[in-house]
């Protein structure tokens, strides 16, 4: 381990339309270390990666980027990796058609003297740079054949095929199995011992803990405190840094105790791999929930949380097998207007593509599922639409000029509050939410967490799907573990904790077996 | 004010333009020549009210234009064959309006396949159809009561009637919303409202002078009004609009929402067919006869006069008042041209390059929005 600094962001502000992304962030990295950038979501990691990364090109931001001593301003992505930043970002930058080797040399294939590509030269440097890796992949595999961890791989030997000095991982094991993520370490660890400097983003504290030699915490923008040798903080340090409140207040109370009526039975529920026949993404889930309680869905990307509460509420039509009892009485659903119309609300994960039309108006937003009630004889009623809106805003304390203003132009935690809003509207009894508080910042989401609360105690049945521990376990009743689309847990309150859900979430099943 | 010069740049660019040509030609203020130009926008304007919600949706159809022609042809072919007039435009809205919608909705709606495909198939096996009918050849119109609704004109006095009524209407649905507004406490923008009662006035003050200063107000015209109308209400009051523009902006949204897609494309596939059938109809009858080629290129300047109105091809965002505008400007360009003695082929080049301008401003407003 160096004491040489080979990177440093000084002062850096980026402005966004009304918000401050980032507010003076200050970090330096040392060659051949490790320096873990934490934050909850909405800190401004992403931003401050973009603005590294030449993203944001220079100056649409303040500060300075001080590489090896000299000064950098990156115009576009392509000088920064030149200049040797890479980044492995959480959604992986690479096409599923093509090889391995042609993912690696992406853009930059080796060519004969004629200006064609010298496919056994490029078939040859990509091993080489594979071997780097210790890696065992066959340059000339496509790359869609390959598993997530091993894709992966192949992002961090494009980044090293460019003469990488600084790699930034940006949450990288959050669609990764244990195994993988034994194998990503022993790839940093290499990575790190050959002289390279990696910034590795996340939140996650037992791996912070387990790779890091330094750590550095964002939290709305800002820097808190200086970088920190791993040695020297303690977890709760660095989660108080990130949360600037201890979790418990985080998580609100509920004041009374609520009576427990079953109200939603799902009984067999199996959804099948629309693009590999034979695989399923959900299989055989079955499970209860009940007034008075948040029930919890917790797992890993890709387990199939999504597709259980999608398949309950008729997304997949008839596509998605199971039972469903709402109440008592059995019912079919098979399409999101049914459910509607039964009482369920499905507020979706990714709020800019299947929650919000970002063109449109608040108004036009909340009213949506609601047209039927709020129309007479196919004519919208716009004075009871406002009115519905204007009330939505102010229970939920919507940040907005006004009910007119396009959605596109709010924050994202206030844009959540429109989704919740949109759905509470149409005055459901089994609310759904699935990663209710993802990229909105910390205040945004305590204020959602006391609207789940207050619904429970209002007698609305709330499911959550969530893939933050803490989340999870300072919120949910009881929780239920998915792994590969089965059921692997159903875990009470008192008998939850996080190893406990990781261990369910991340063990490999026996397809079937192993369901408690 | 900037914002009410942006919302409102397209009409502000006809009156530019009519004012320039009024300078530039003595015959083009006249209300003869308007009138003209006002009834051969109608069959454009007419299916241009559809072609928005078309591309509101996010879709397109290429098929509008084979079907002007096939519609024409078909009634003038029912006719001859001894059909009242009545029963031979009825069949013909039913059997090439609505049958030819409901077959380019059905594979649209319910496979998914691409609108540019299954239209642009439409599109041929239209014109196709309308060849095969005629054999190739032009067919008269036999019934003379016919070529009212083309050609037709409502006498002077009814005219003044009805200009009478639409302003009285016009002033009170303003002053409506605006009371309706403040009693429920909604914030009410004067200079909104404002050029909303400028725009009444110039509109009604000009159809006074175009209309009652030549022979009254023309057939084609009232049913254009009355489609525009109808277009304007469904888009900005009743459900339907609302989930036209949700799927647009998004489908996946839309379609969780609780949105039946199925049923709205359906409709919206069948409108604009069926409006197409309307104008050809039209067409035949002002024309006093059909021939098979009726209707070429029509599809091309319905969508011009959509994207100049500044309906996005993206779909989610436009307005029907948009597109009647963007009709009448490629409208008055060609007639002015026309007046100037400026070749045809220029009037295509002019045509092509405005279509590019509006969608570079479209593209434009689209990143400023988000």
């Amino acid at each position: 381990m160096g004491e040489e600094v080979i990177l440093e962001m000084k002062d850096i502000v980026k402005d966004f339309p009304g918000v401050r992304a980032l507010d003076h962030v200050n970090f330096r990295v040392k060659k051949g270390t490790v320096l873990a950038l934490c934050g909850e979501n909405g800190a401004g990691k992403s931003t401050l990666v973009k603005v590294l990364s030449g993203v944001w090109p220079y100056p649409t931001y303040e500060g300075k980027i001080i590489l090896d001593g000299e000064e950098e301003q990156f115009s576009n992505t392509r000088e920064a990796e030149d200049a040797g930043i890479g980044i492995i970002h959480q959604e992986l930058n690479l096409i599923p058609e093509l090889t391995v080797a042609e993912n690696i040399y992406l853009d930059r294939q080796p060519t004969n003297k004629f200006g064609t590509i010298a496919w056994e030269k490029m078939y040859a440097d990509a091993k080489e740079v594979l071997q780097r890796l210790n890696m065992e992949i066959d340059p000339q595999t496509p790359l869609k054949t390959l598993t997530v961890g091993k894709q992966q791989m192949v992002e961090i030997a494009k980044a090293l095929s460019h003469q990488t000095r600084i790699m930034v991982f940006d949450e990288p094991t959050s669609a990764l199995t244990n195994t993988e993520v034994k194998e990503l370490f022993r790839v940093i660890r290499e990575l790190r011992a050959s002289g390279v400097s990696i910034i590795y983003i996340s939140h996650k504290m037992d791996e912070i803990k387990e790779i890091a030699d330094e750590v550095t915490v964002l939290r709305d923008g800002a820097s808190i405190g200086d970088v920190a040798a791993i040695a020297d903080i303690t977890l709760d340090q660095i989660i108080s840094r990130m949360v600037g409140r201890k979790l418990e207040d985080m998580f609100p109370d509920r004041i009374e105790e609520m009576s427990r009526k079953k109200t939603l039975e799902v009984k067999n529920i199996t959804v099948d791999d629309p693009k590999v026949s034979g695989k399923y993404l959900v299989k055989d889930v079955s499970f209860s929930a009940y007034t008075g309680e948040i029930l919890g869905i917790a797992g890993l990307m890709g387990a199939g949380r999504t597709e259980l509460v999608n398949a309950i509420f008729g997304v997949y039509g008839k596509k998605s097998i199971g039972e469903l009892i709402l109440n008592g009485e059995k019912i079919t659903i098979n399409s999101p207007k049914e459910a509607i119309s039964r009482g369920i609300a499905l507020v979706t994960e990714d709020r800019k593509e299947l929650g919000l039309l970002l063109e449109q108006d608040l108004a036009f937003n909340i009213s949506l599922p609601l047209l039927d009630d709020i129309s007479k004889k196919g004519i919208v009623d716009q004075i009871e639409e406002h009115k519905i809106a204007e009330k939505y805003v102010e229970e939920l304390n919507v940040k907005t000029p006004s009910l007119e203003v396009y959605i596109n132009k709010l924050s994202g935690g206030n844009q959540q509050k429109v989704v919740i809003g949109k759905w509470l509207a149409t005055k459901p009894k089994v609310l759904i939410l699935d990663e209710p508080t993802r990229g909105i910042d910390v205040g945004a989401k305590v204020e959602v967490y006391r609207l789940m609360n207050k619904l429970v105690a209002q007698g609305v049945t709330v499911i959550m799907i969530s893939s933050e521990l803490p989340e999870i376990l300072g919120m949910s009743d009881r929780i239920l573990v998915m792994n590969e689309g089965l059921l692997a847990a159903e875990l009470s309150k008192e008998e939850a904790t996080g190893e406990l859900i990781m261990e369910y979430a991340t063990r490999h099943i026996k397809k079937g077996a192993e369901i408690n | 004010m900037k914002k009410l010069l942006k919302e409102n740049s397209t009409i502000l660019a006809l009156i530019g333009l009519m004012i320039i040509l009024s300078f530039l030609s003595p015959v083009f203020f006249t209300p003869r020549n308007l009138t003209n130009l006002a009834r051969q926008v109608t069959v454009i304007g007419i299916m241009s009210v559809g072609m928005t919600m078309v591309i509101l949706l996010g879709g397109i159809d290429l098929s509008v234009g084979s079907i002007v022609g096939l519609a024409a042809v078909t009634v003038t072919l029912l006719m001859q064959a001894g059909l009242s007039i009545t029963l031979a435009i009825i069949l013909t809205i039913l059997l090439v309006g609505v049958g030819i919608g409901l077959w380019n909705g059905f594979w649209i709606a319910k496979y998914d396949i691409p609108p540019f495909i299954i239209t642009l198939g439409m599109m041929t096996i239209a014109r196709g159809l309308a060849l095969t009918l005629t054999q190739g050849v032009s067919i008269p119109v036999t019934a003379p009561a016919f070529s009212f609704i083309g050609g037709g004109y409502i006498n002077k006095v009814t005219s003044l009637i009805i200009l009478g009524i639409a302003l009285i209407v016009g002033i009170y649905s303003i002053l409506k919303a605006v009371k309706r507004k403040k009693a429920n406490n909604i914030e009410v923008s004067k200079i909104n409202t404002f050029s909303k009662f400028i725009f009444l006035f110039l509109g009604i003050f000009l159809a006074f002078f175009v209309f009652i200063g030549y022979r009254g107000i023309p057939i084609p015209v009232i049913i254009l009004v009355v489609f525009v109308a109808l277009g304007v209400f469904i888009l900005r009051k009743t459900k339907l609009g609302r989930r036209l523009y949700a799927i647009g902006g998004n489908e996946n949204v839309a379609w969780l929402s609780g949105i039946n897609i199925f049923k709205t494309k359906m409709f919206v596939f069948s409108f604009i067919t069926t409006l197409a059938a309307i104008g050809g109809i039209i067409l035949a009858s002002r024309l006093n006869g059909a021939s098979p080629n009726l209707g070429k290129m029509f599809e091309l300047d319905t969508i011009a006069s959509v994207v100049i109105g500044g309906t996005s091809l993206s779909g989610g965002f436009g307005t029907v008042t948009g597109s009647i505008i963007g009709a009448f400007i490629i409208g008055v360009i060609n007639n002015g041209m026309s007046l100037m003695g400026i070749n045809t082929f220029y009037q295509l080049i002019v045509k092509g390059l405005i279509i590019i301008f509006a969608v570079w401003v479209d593209i434009m407003n689209k990143k400023q929005r988000s």
